[in-house]
């Protein structure tokens, strides 16, 4: 049996007859509050995948749990909305699975640094070739705004009304000590520079990780769509080498005064996950395709 | 049948698996079936093991608590293994000037056991070898103990050190100066049956790696795992063999990642596979309960071992077939199997695969220790039959006619709906791990939610009408077979699952156990969820006695047998202390099961 898969996508074809927004528009309604983050971030991934020519039967979209997974049934795309947490592993799965197809995890704050920690950590160490988009908007918003390992430390809570009391993780230090191969930060204000830098990250050989400062204007009091606003830039137009990982980490830490956006790092010449491996080496074919009788004839010799 | 049994005892990692591996294997090939069985510690190096081998020329899946021959690496082995042997048994040790104490020279005594101190130190230093030689020295003993022609063990090691040409030399100088030592202790000799050809072709393999040439087999081109006891020889395996498969391996950091790039895998549309023992099976509960409301076909592997928690890690045990059943959160449609022995690893695998994506379910396939670390005589697997049945959408023309909301189909007949994969071009959906309507929108209505509840659980009546009965197993003219016709109603019926049937057929092909008076079976269950009933309430209503043989404390299948049909089991054989049924063990309980009269006839057939 021969399953019809999509064997190319162009990823530097203009889009004069490929797919448009609409081909990923959902008759669904929206269920986030006024003002969230989502809406931005939503646009900005169906208008990269159109300007990348990639038609919905040609991505799969991997939604963990949290309020970005209400995106899962919001738009076209084989689409999987999992657990919370657990995004990374399934997304990785598939993307073993299938390496021509390309692959998008979404996640919260809440969810990816605290129960999903540990599969991060090895996503970025393992280097898989997908993408990652880190929804980041300070809190849990889906269960009313508890503190998530991102939330400022003191910031009172539901479930902390006298302020968390627990020290604030400094994600991208933290992101930045795995050793990561792409790290850019957007702002969910700003859809053009996200979908710019979805194109790169879903371009990159390996694991992208995508941070995007997202507004939660009924959770976040201390992070909010104005003052990312008045305090973002662009690295680009500092002049900002993204081969630089020294310069970059620096720049990504610091949020003091001014927040750095835009592609902060990357590196093409690291061989991703399916690369390194030594059996998968010149193989046209992809295990999606190879599921068939195989004969074992010559390793059953072995046991005679 | 004639069974002739050795055991190699020692510390952990002083080479007794390599010793057991060329016994057994030379023995096979010299024409006789042979069983391999390992005792260890959860450890590395230190503590005592054992390998045990039983032979015959007649067909044998099981071990015996005492053997004719003990060979000891060290002198631990005299202090606890003395009184494993049986009358007239024969001890090899090279401990020197070992004096056993009083209790044990009783015993010896007694049993007119045979003490032979074979001086493997003192050979070696004058063959100027290292002390690692001392194994293949004692083995070329052991074999001509055994009568074995010395040429079958030459062949086997020249094949083991075929590119190690000094070490080769220096294992043959051993063999020649062990058979030599022999020599010396002319009259010390086990006779076992005439061998018998057929048995020369047969695999010898463990149920670890007869499952991973199933799994291979059936397609799987992707296995994730986290090494756990007695999982990880699947693991090793597969990696093992990886550069000629092209398979994808992947040693994941947790039970929950394996389980998750499984999970992907089979949703993408590959085959994919995780196999985990107790604990490392309840972090992948989560992810058992997101394939169900997914719809997404997976297999699990759940090897068995005594919990709770870490319990005895290297030891057996059938103590979680309630888990597998029940394992995880909300109500869904599950096939739970169990293999018996390294045939079952191997054919069942392919038939796991094909349930899980006609049906797009999750099968969880017990195994055990057991069964994952025991040598095993077989026929060479069939290769030819097998068929791949994946239930999917892939003529492009039906593909273009799909709608989004054929994915989760709730008014399908059996509960399946149509299923393609990502990256075929058709309509798209959510495989949604929210409660969702057809096409994978979250939906929380509560029409939808009982529209969709039902779907899934109709898959199981649906699964439940397709699956085999299970198996009836009778003597007759000295041979096992699978009794077919629905009319035979044995007076005794044993009932069991996983790996004891291997047991429970050689305690029945041992005849003494068979009069003309007393008609005994064995049911076995290899599919044990959804549960079908109807073979066992014909038999059972039928039946004088019934006998519930399980490793495990409750009876766990009994339980499931009451559950579904009201019907009680009259006795349990019940194990739990992390070993396997041994042949004479259970024949002994058995008997003391059987009514009087027949009891009698028995004892004196002995």
């Amino acid at each position: 049996m021969s399953i019809p898969l999509q064997t190319t996508h162009s990823a530097s074809s203009g889009p004069s007859t490929g797919p448009t927004m609409k081909d990923y528009s959902s008759s669904n309604r929206s269920t986030w509050c006024d003002g969230c983050g989502n809406y931005g971030i939503w646009t900005a991934i169906k208008g990269a995948l159109v300007e990348l020519g990639i038609s919905p039967w040609q991505v799969l979209l991997c939604y963990d749990v949290g309020c970005h997974g209400n995106m899962s049934d919001k738009l076209q795309g084989y689409r999987f909305h999992g657990l919370h947490g657990r995004v990374l592993p399934f997304a990785a799965g598939a993307k073993i699975a299938n390496p021509k197809l390309p692959v998008i995890a979404f996640g919260g704050d809440g969810a990816s640094f605290s129960e999903g920690i540990g599969h991060l950590v090895h996503a970025v160490r393992s280097h898989y070739p997908i993408t990652f988009v880190l929804h980041n908007n300070g809190n849990y918003g889906l269960t009313c705004g508890q503190a998530s390992s991102l939330t400022p430390q003191n910031q009172p809570m539901n479930t902390a009304p006298n302020g968390v009391a627990e020290a604030t993780l400094n994600s991208m230090d933290f992101i930045f000590s795995l050793g990561p191969t792409f790290v850019a930060r957007g702002f969910s204000g700003d859809i053009k520079q996200m979908k710019s830098i979805l194109k790169a990250a879903l371009s990159h050989r390996g694991f992208a990780f995508v941070d995007i400062l997202q507004a939660c204007p009924t959770y976040n009091h201390f992070a909010t769509h104005t003052m990312v606003m008045e305090r973002y830039y662009k690295v680009e137009d500092e002049g900002h080498d993204p081969n630089d990982f020294k310069k970059a980490r620096a720049l990504a830490i610091d949020t003091g005064e001014r927040i750095a956006t835009g592609i902060l790092y990357r590196n093409e010449n690291i061989p991703n996950f399916i690369e390194r491996l030594v059996p998968r080496q010149n193989v046209k074919t992809t295990p999606v395709e190879e599921v068939k009788v195989q004969d074992v004839s010559k390793l059953m010799e072995e046991f005679i | 049948m004639v069974r002739i049994s050795l055991k190699i005892v020692g510390a952990s990692g002083q080479g007794i698996d390599s010793i057991g591996e060329v016994v057994a294997k030379a023995l096979k090939r010299a024409g006789y079936c042979v069983f391999g069985y390992r005792e260890y510690p959860s450890l590395i190096k230190g503590g005592h093991a054992s390998y045990q081998i039983d032979f015959s020329d007649e067909e044998i899946r099981s071990s015996e608590t005492k053997v004719n021959i003990v060979i000891a690496l060290n002198h631990h082995g005299l202090e606890h293994n003395v009184t494993d042997l049986k009358n007239g048994g024969i001890l090899i040790h090279s401990t020197e000037n070992w004096k056993f104490p009083k209790e044990i020279q009783k015993v010896i005594d007694d049993r007119s056991l045979k003490i032979v101190e074979f001086p493997v130190e003192k050979i070696l230093r004058d063959l100027h070898a290292k002390p690692i030689l001392g194994n293949i020295l004692l083995t070329s003993f052991v074999w001509a103990v055994l009568g074995q022609k010395i040429a079958n063990l030459k062949e086997m090691v020249r094949e083991r050190f075929a590119k190690k040409k000094d070490l080769l030399d220096l294992n043959m100088q051993c063999i020649e100066t062990g058979v030599e030592h022999h020599k010396k202790h002319n009259a010390l000799s086990v006779t076992p049956p005439k061998p018998k050809k057929k048995w020369q072709n047969h695999l010898l393999l463990t149920g670890s790696k007869a499952m991973g040439l199933g799994v291979i087999h059936a397609g799987c081109r992707v296995y994730a795992g986290y090494p756990m006891t007695p999982s990880s020889p699947l693991l090793s395996y597969i990696a093992s063999v990886q550069n000629e498969t092209g398979m994808v391996i992947k040693q994941a950091e947790d039970e929950i990642t394996a389980a998750q790039i499984m999970s992907g895998a089979m949703l993408m549309g590959t085959r994919a596979l995780t196999a985990t023992s107790g604990g490392g099976f309840d972090l992948m509960s989560e992810t058992v309960s997101l394939n169900g409301i997914l719809e997404n076909p997976t297999v699990f592997v759940l090897a068995q071992r005594p919990g709770p928690a870490t319990g005895l890690p290297t030891w057996t045990a059938q103590a979680d077939l309630l888990l597998a059943i029940h394992t995880a959160h909300g109500e869904f449609t599950r096939c739970v199997l169990a293999v018996s022995d390294a045939t079952d690893c191997f054919t069942l695998m392919n038939e796991a695969f094909n349930i899980a994506e006609e049906y797009q379910i999750s099968v969880i396939v017990l195994t055990d220790k057991q069964i994952a670390e025991a040598l095993y005589t077989e026929s060479p697997f069939e290769l030819k039959k097998t068929k791949i049945k994946r239930g999917l959408v892939t003529d492009p023309e039906k593909l273009k006619k799909l709608t989004a909301a054929d994915r989760y189909d709730p008014k399908t007949k059996n509960g399946v709906s149509l299923r393609w994969l990502p990256g075929t071009e058709a309509a798209t959906y959510a495989a949604q791990g929210d409660e969702h309507s057809a096409d994978g929108t979250v939906e929380e209505s509560a029409e939808n939610t009982k529209l969709q509840i039902d779907k899934r659980m109709r898959k199981s009546e649906a699964l439940k009408r397709e699956l085999p009965e299970p198996e009836l197993f009778r003597m007759e003219n000295g041979n096992c077979k699978v009794e077919n016709n629905k009319d035979y109603a044995p007076d005794i019926l044993l009932i069991g699952w996983g790996s004891t049937k291997s047991v429970i057929l050689d305690v029945l092909r041992d005849s003494q156990l068979i009069t003309q008076n007393l008609k005994l079976a064995y049911l076995h269950f290899t599919y044990l969820w959804p549960l079908k009933t109807e073979r066992f309430s014909t038999l059972c209503s039928k039946a004088k006695k019934t006998i519930l043989i399980e490793g495990n404390t409750q009876g766990q299948l009994g339980m499931l047998l009451k559950q579904e049909t009201g019907m009680p089991i009259h006795c349990k054989i019940l194990k739990y202390d992390g070993r396997p049924f041994f042949s004479d063990e259970l024949q002994n309980e058995i008997e003391n099961l059987l009514p009087e009269q027949s009891r009698e006839e028995s004892r004196s057939d002995h």
